[in-house]
């Protein structure tokens, strides 16, 4: 018990340190009243697809960021395909445009035309896109999202159960993060365990195919308190793994995700819904600030913060009404 | 489409449909590609075409792995020769580069797996097609599902990130300006064009895919031509995919996404044969002119969701000028 209480101290302190050294390279979002004009400028925005909610709400915030502040935006949609974003920025960088900001993706697969985009002699920003490349990554705290979420789950657990995760995305480094929080804060809760093999999340038909693997899942592990809660690091195989366990009655059972799509929000807010937490996003708001800071760099401002930070909000059974409210407002 | 159908006596001085539909399909393309370089700017830049060709490679590969089929097999879309397991096969021997690669085996060794796989994808369609008389479609589609999966069970459906001397050779830059990659499409497009015109392989292919009979008659060996067009497209599909593994730096899911492309590619290929039959020539002006449409798009900022209305489009008039020429009469 006492090591237990140690690791959960130590847990704290590492938390703590790496919070501090996380804020000394970063800032959060700053107000946007000071945003320069980008008349005359033309921002190239690159995303793997859009056909999640967070992926178009962030994908829509910066088009109308850019139109707004007056500039032109060339706005590039992949398909979730990554042979096509790689084409379509190998052809944006020989469009030459003031500036790219490349949205999510496949990080190993990036990472070296990010770096051609950068020899080209165009500023590149990223959204949710980690990169030595990127002037700026504006992004919510991942790390942060991973670690609330997994202290969350673990206390609505009471410390023990096991659970079924879904990593498929291991390589978009947000999920990365998410899952590395997770299994940092498992550490402290020995009595929470994996089930493996873990489960792997797919594109397309994400909820069609959750639905079906938790269904699965649910039959190999027949009796209550078997499963005690299924954990995925976005919120679309959540939508899928809630509805199967609500169709098979496993009321004990939890689900917990990121993003805060509308539906999952309502999800959690529903008492009788397995949905247990989700960390809602502000995607919109995401892809503005990464706008702004383009547009303060055009300006002359070298100084962008390597990270920006946009708060995220834990919504839980307890919180989800007003919870929603104050995402509708940010959102 | 037959031969025959095409050349149907013609009253003097009325074009043959099938020249009709050639020229307009090249007008079509030189207008497309003259608007694009008076409209969008840097289009019409050596280096935007080599990016253009560069980025149409691994499509282009495929479709001449589908163009073989159809010659060999007949052109009738639904009881002729045609491979629907291309996409995938591409993404499975990716996948299967990828995870050598990173066991620690050599690039010899990867890339004759990955090529190797292909070939063997296509010597089982061949095996289903001609030695169990399973059509064409059902077959490729069920190996399609193969491939898939088995891509999957290499994978886990998770990005396999590698890198190797062959991929950074394939990804580099090549004489004249041009990437390894661009060079890579010119050898193959020259070696297959060499074949199907200058020896006599590529007319007793043709024999063998419209006149069966005819040719079983002449001593053609029917059965093993029509079986190395498969083997041959799997083996295309095979280096298809260390070209994709140098540009994706490895593996990544979703290849199988691009059978829609192959399949429009090969069809529109035969609008600028004189024939209207599918050539490798046809193929790759069809590839170059998809590849013209979506980078001009780009570079003249219209959003890349017209692209795929486009290419539904395109499809849809060739299958159906293609019908109409067929009807008797």
């Amino acid at each position: 018990m006492q090591s237990r209480t140690m690791s959960r101290r130590a847990l704290v302190a590492a938390t703590a340190a790496a919070t501090g050294i996380v804020w000394s390279v970063c800032a959060m979002a700053q107000p946007q009243a000071d945003v320069p004009t980008l008349k005359g400028k033309r921002v190239g925005i690159t995303v793997v697809g859009t056909e999640h909610y967070w992926d178009l709400r962030a994908y829509q915030g910066q088009i109308d960021e850019v139109k707004r502040l007056g500039g032109t935006p060339i706005a590039l949609d992949a398909g979730r395909n990554d042979s096509r974003q790689i084409a379509q920025i190998q052809t944006l960088i020989a469009q030459k445009p003031d500036v790219i900001i490349e949205q999510l993706g496949n990080g190993p697969v990036l990472q070296p035309w990010l770096r051609k985009i950068r020899t080209a002699g165009i500023p590149l920003f990223t959204v949710d896109t980690i990169s030595p490349s990127s002037l700026n990554d504006t992004t919510s705290d991942n790390y942060n999202i991973g670690e609330k979420l997994a202290l969350q789950m673990a206390s609505d657990l009471g410390g023990h159960g096991k659970i079924v995760v879904f990593n498929g995305f291991y390589s978009v480094p947000v999920c990365a993060i998410r899952y590395e929080e997770l299994k940092l804060v498992l550490k402290a809760f020995p009595d929470i365990t994996i089930i493996e093999p873990e489960l792997r999340d797919v594109i397309p038909n994400t909820v069609q195919n959750a639905y079906a693997q938790v269904t699965d899942m649910l039959a190999k592990y027949p009796h209550d308190g078997d499963v005690a809660a299924v954990w995925s690091a976005w919120d679309v195989p959540q939508v899928g793994a809630t509805q199967a366990i609500a169709a098979a009655h496993r009321t004990g059972i939890r689900t917990y995700g990121v993003d805060g799509s509308p539906d999952v929000v309502k999800m959690v807010a529903d008492p009788n819904a397995p949905a247990g937490a989700v960390v809602a996003q502000q995607p919109y708001l995401i892809g503005k600030t990464a706008v702004d800071n383009a547009a303060r760099y055009l300006a002359g401002d070298h100084q962008v913060p390597l990270y920006s930070f946009v708060p995220s909000v834990l919504v839980t059974k307890a919180n989800a009404a007003e919870a929603a409210k104050s995402i509708a407002q940010g959102d | 489409m037959t031969a025959q159908s095409l050349s149907r006596p013609l009253s003097s001085g009325q074009m043959p449909p099938a020249r009709l539909l050639r020229i307009g399909a090249t007008l079509l393309l030189i207008v497309a590609v003259g608007l694009f370089a008076a409209m969008a700017p840097g289009f019409a830049t050596a280096s935007n075409l080599a990016d253009v060709a560069e980025q149409s490679t691994v499509l282009a590969l495929l479709a001449f792995g589908m163009t073989l089929v159809v010659i060999a097999g007949g052109p009738d879309v639904v009881r002729g020769g045609i491979d629907l397991s291309l996409g995938a096969n591409l993404g499975l021997c990716d996948a299967l580069y990828a995870a050598m690669s990173n066991a620690g085996h050599g690039d010899g060794t990867s890339a004759l797996v990955a090529v190797g796989a292909g070939a063997a994808v296509g010597l089982v369609n061949a095996v289903a097609i001609i030695r169990f008389g399973v059509p064409p479609l059902l077959a490729t589609l069920a190996s399609m599902n193969a491939c898939a999966g088995l891509e999957l069970v290499v994978t886990q459906n998770t990005v396999l990130t590698t890198d190797s001397p062959l991929l950074g050779i394939v990804a580099g830059p090549g004489a004249l300006g041009l990437s390894t990659t661009d060079w890579i499409l010119v050898a193959m497009t020259a070696a297959l064009l060499l074949v199907m015109h200058a020896t006599p392989v590529g007319l007793r292919l043709r024999a063998v895919g419209l006149h069966p009979r005819a040719a079983r008659a002449a001593g053609l060996p029917v059965a093993a031509m029509g079986a190395g067009a498969y083997v041959a497209a799997g083996t295309l599909a095979g280096l298809a995919a260390i070209v994709q593994a140098a540009r994706l730096s490895g593996s990544s899911p979703g290849s199988g996404d691009i059978l829609l492309s192959v399949v429009l590619t090969s069809l529109l290929g035969v609008v600028f044969s004189r024939r209207l039959q599918p050539t490798i020539g046809g193929t790759l002006a069809a590839v170059l002119f998809i590849g013209c449409l979506v980078n001009g798009f780009q570079l003249v900022n219209v959003s890349s969701y017209w692209v795929n209305g486009i290419e539904g489009v395109l499809i849809l008039s060739v299958v159906a000028l293609r019908s109409l020429l067929q009807r008797p009469g």
